[in-house]
């Protein structure tokens, strides 16, 4: 949902400047009016028009084949108290946004960190561990990955030539929705090259000065490297966070469309989906789409609040 | 996600096509789900149909089921519904009152259905109009390779065995060949119904109301959840992976000697299993009341908005009622229901179609009807049931606790 903050950008765009000549500045808006159009059209049609009919839908029943049918909150009652499913789809979603998006950030985090240090390759490397952000939305990938974690897969054959014996990851509740945390923990490449961003911002004098002091590498880190990057952090944070909410593709493919084994891997979107366009209740789908909206809103909202405790920007102190 | 959901419903309402009249001769769009083999044949028919009428060209497309359930539903929901599409007996009362489907009787001219079993063809009406052709018949099966059957030793399928013969049989060839005896039929509504028929309840009733209970569904997990336990039928791991695709059946995976299926889909057994492949009827209640029934495999309706019903109802007839035709679909789509076609390819059905043909010989007779249509809300229930049954295998819920579950839901289902 993050495309909604387009309309805004575009009214704040065409607002009128203060001019002194009236004439230049209807040709300026004239043009300015052309050249916004395919985004305006693009919000409008594309992303306003929509939201308000699926919050009207929200409100109905309505199959695809028969005339919506306005049922009041009827939707939303009935998730929130008659359908044991629903719930156990924000369980899941809930514990995968709790394992994958810290374990990703920390991954990043130390890539980001043993390349900074980094003298030569610096570049290849980056691009190496940049590439499976890129290909990881995609739906071959997460086929792949049910493949390599299936019965008799890759990760079952290493792991008994180990003598650890855990079979298939994706046919056994707990398991999948490990499996499937894994595929995002492994595209750590987009928080990585922003962390990698961040670290190159702290002044070197800083390391210098507490290196003189005698302050250990992990007193450095602690002190220094963590405070400084915390606004970064917290940016990664925010972002990763909203997009493990909505994370449909891989549960989508691993589970083969059902969030199996056992509505393990049943998450959100892929429960929302499920409503929509397997069982005919677009007006269910809806209302929970408005549920989610509202929930990584209040997620992110709570986020910025603690947020006061523990980011620091470096201006703060000229305040 | 909401504009995305939205979105879809949207953009199918702008893409009415102009393509009916392709250098000025009339298009029809014909759609169906189904496998490579009913593909191919499919094609065949077609361009026969072309031939003989060359003002008509038909565009085709086809997928698996799932996917085209989806797919239709919303070029229907946009009003761009294909003129002529294959139906299950699932959809066409959501079809049928949706307005989607055109009144089938009013073309009489094109489309004769004089020698179609009149208790079939009334399986293609929705109050009092006929809205669709059934275009094959099919009956549920255990499919299994006889070889490693015969191999254990194990008195193999038989008319009028009962659910209690075929859970012994089941428990001796996990015995014998150390693989369970078949798929765990727990996750099927379709196993569960024929179970239920053989006690003479139904899945709904007549009013389409919901024809059994939350003991009944206890009862019929408990067992299959038992025999589970014992390794008779296929472990949960199995069963979670089905979709619906033969290759995904325990029994093509070589994770079990059977497998319940429709006779005309087990085709896609042969080419994994081989020359052991069997059809046998289904288990029966304990007074040997059969559960399994002739159904219509699928069924050919055309839209609505089509601009050319006569058209439609021309090619419909000859994918029904043409003997060529029929020789050369053969039973890709379940045995034909046109009753002297029937009895014309008869003879000449060879491998696999002849197995399904002899099949449905040995049990034609001996079924009671068919039910009548399920209501719109029993296509969602089919995956719900699959799912809760998840919940017995993973021993995360009772049979007792995952049934009270599902009849929740199916009566908020078949409410709305």
């Amino acid at each position: 949902m993050t495309t909604t903050d387009i309309p805004v950008q575009a009214a704040r765009a065409q607002s009128p400047e203060p001019s002194r000549k009236p004439r230049g500045k209807r040709e300026r808006e004239g043009a300015a009016w052309v050249f916004l159009s395919p985004w305006v059209l693009g919000a409008v049609v594309l992303t306003l028009l929509p939201m308000a009919v699926s919050l009207y839908l929200s409100f109905t029943d309505y199959d695809l084949f028969n005339a919506p049918r306005w049922v009041g909150f009827r939707n939303y009652v009935q998730m929130f108290t008659e359908d044991p499913r629903y719930w156990r789809s924000v369980g899941a979603t809930l514990t995968y946004v709790v394992i994958a998006v810290p374990l990703q950030l920390a991954l990043a985090l130390a890539v980001a960190l043993a390349l900074k240090s980094m003298r030569r390759g610096k570049a290849f490397y980056r691009s190496a561990f940049y590439a499976p952000s890129l290909l990881g939305a995609s739906m071959s990938i997460a086929l792949v990955w049910r493949a390599v974690f299936n019965d008799g897969g890759t990760v079952d054959n290493v792991l008994s030539g180990m003598g650890v014996h855990t079979g298939g990851w994706v046919n056994k509740p707990g398991w999948a929705l490990l499996a499937v945390a894994l595929l995002t923990v492994w595209q750590f490449g987009a928080p990585m090259v922003i962390f990698l961003a961040g670290l190159q911002q702290i002044p070197a004098e800083l390391y210098e000065a507490a290196a003189v002091d005698g302050a250990s590498r992990r007193r450095q880190f602690i002190s220094i490297t963590l405070p400084m990057l915390s606004p970064v952090l917290f940016f990664n944070l925010v972002l990763q966070t909203i997009q493990a909410f909505q994370v449909f593709t891989p549960a989508f493919a691993v589970s083969g469309g059902k969030g199996g084994p056992a509505d393990s891997t049943l998450f959100y979107t892929l429960y929302l989906y499920d409503r929509g366009f397997v069982a005919s209740h677009m007006g269910y789908a809806s209302a929970m789409a408005w549920v989610l909206l509202i929930a990584i809103g209040a997620v992110t909202a709570v986020l910025f609040r603690t947020s006061r405790s523990w980011v620091f920007y470096a201006n703060e102190g000229e305040r | 996600m909401a504009a995305v959901l939205t979105l879809g419903v949207l953009l199918t309402g702008c893409g009415g096509s102009d393509e009916s009249s392709g250098g000025g001769k009339t298009v029809l769009r014909y759609t169906w789900w189904g496998n490579p083999d009913r593909a191919a044949r499919t094609h065949e028919a077609v361009a026969l149909f072309e031939k003989e009428h060359p003002g008509i060209t038909v565009q085709t497309s086809f997928a698996g089921y799932e996917a085209y359930k989806q797919k239709l539903a919303t070029q229907a929901a946009g009003g761009d519904a294909p003129d002529v599409m294959q139906l299950d007996y699932r959809q066409i009362d959501q079809y049928a009152s949706g307005g989607i489907l055109l009144d089938l009787g009013k073309q009489k001219k094109a489309l004769r259905t004089d020698e179609i079993d009149a208790g079939l063809l009334a399986t293609g009406v929705v109050d009092g109009t006929q809205y669709a052709i059934p275009q094959g018949r099919g009956t549920e099966t255990v499919v299994y390779d006889a070889k490693q059957w015969k191999a254990a030793g194990v008195a193999l399928p038989r008319n009028g065995w009962t659910w209690d013969d075929w859970a012994d049989a089941m428990r001796e060839l996990a015995k014998k060949t150390g693989k369970p005896g078949s798929v765990d039929p727990g996750q099927s509504e379709d196993c569960f119904e024929v179970w239920l028929r053989g006690q003479g309840k139904t899945l709904y009733t007549q009013d389409r109301e919901l024809g059994f209970t939350a003991d009944d569904l206890t009862r019929w997990w408990t067992f299959t959840d038992k025999l589970r336990r014992e390794g008779a039928v296929s472990a949960a791991e199995q069963t979670t992976q089905l979709d619906g695709t033969v290759e995904n059946q325990p029994l093509a995976r070589g994770k079990a000697v059977s497998d319940f299926n429709w006779d005309a889909p087990a085709s896609g057994f042969t080419p994994i299993v081989g020359e052991g492949l069997t059809l046998g009827p289904m288990p029966s209640g304990t007074n040997g009341t059969p559960g399994q029934y002739f159904k219509p495999s699928m069924f050919m309706g055309a839209a609505a908005t089509s601009e050319h019903p006569e058209e439609s109802a021309a090619f419909i007839d000859f994918m029904i009622n043409d003997e060529k035709a029929a020789k050369i679909l053969g039973a890709s789509r379940g045995i034909p229901v046109n009753e002297p076609i029937r009895d014309a390819i008869g003879p000449g059905l060879k491998d696999f179609d002849k197995t399904i043909a002899d099949y449905q010989d040995s049990v034609d007779g001996k079924l009671e009807a068919p039910p009548q249509a399920p209501p719109s809300g029993d296509n969602a229930l089919q995956t719900t049931f699959g799912r809760d049954y998840d919940q017995v295998s993973f021993e995360q819920m009772s049979p007792r606790e995952a049934a009270e579950d599902f009849i929740t839901e199916a009566k908020a289902e078949v409410r709305s």
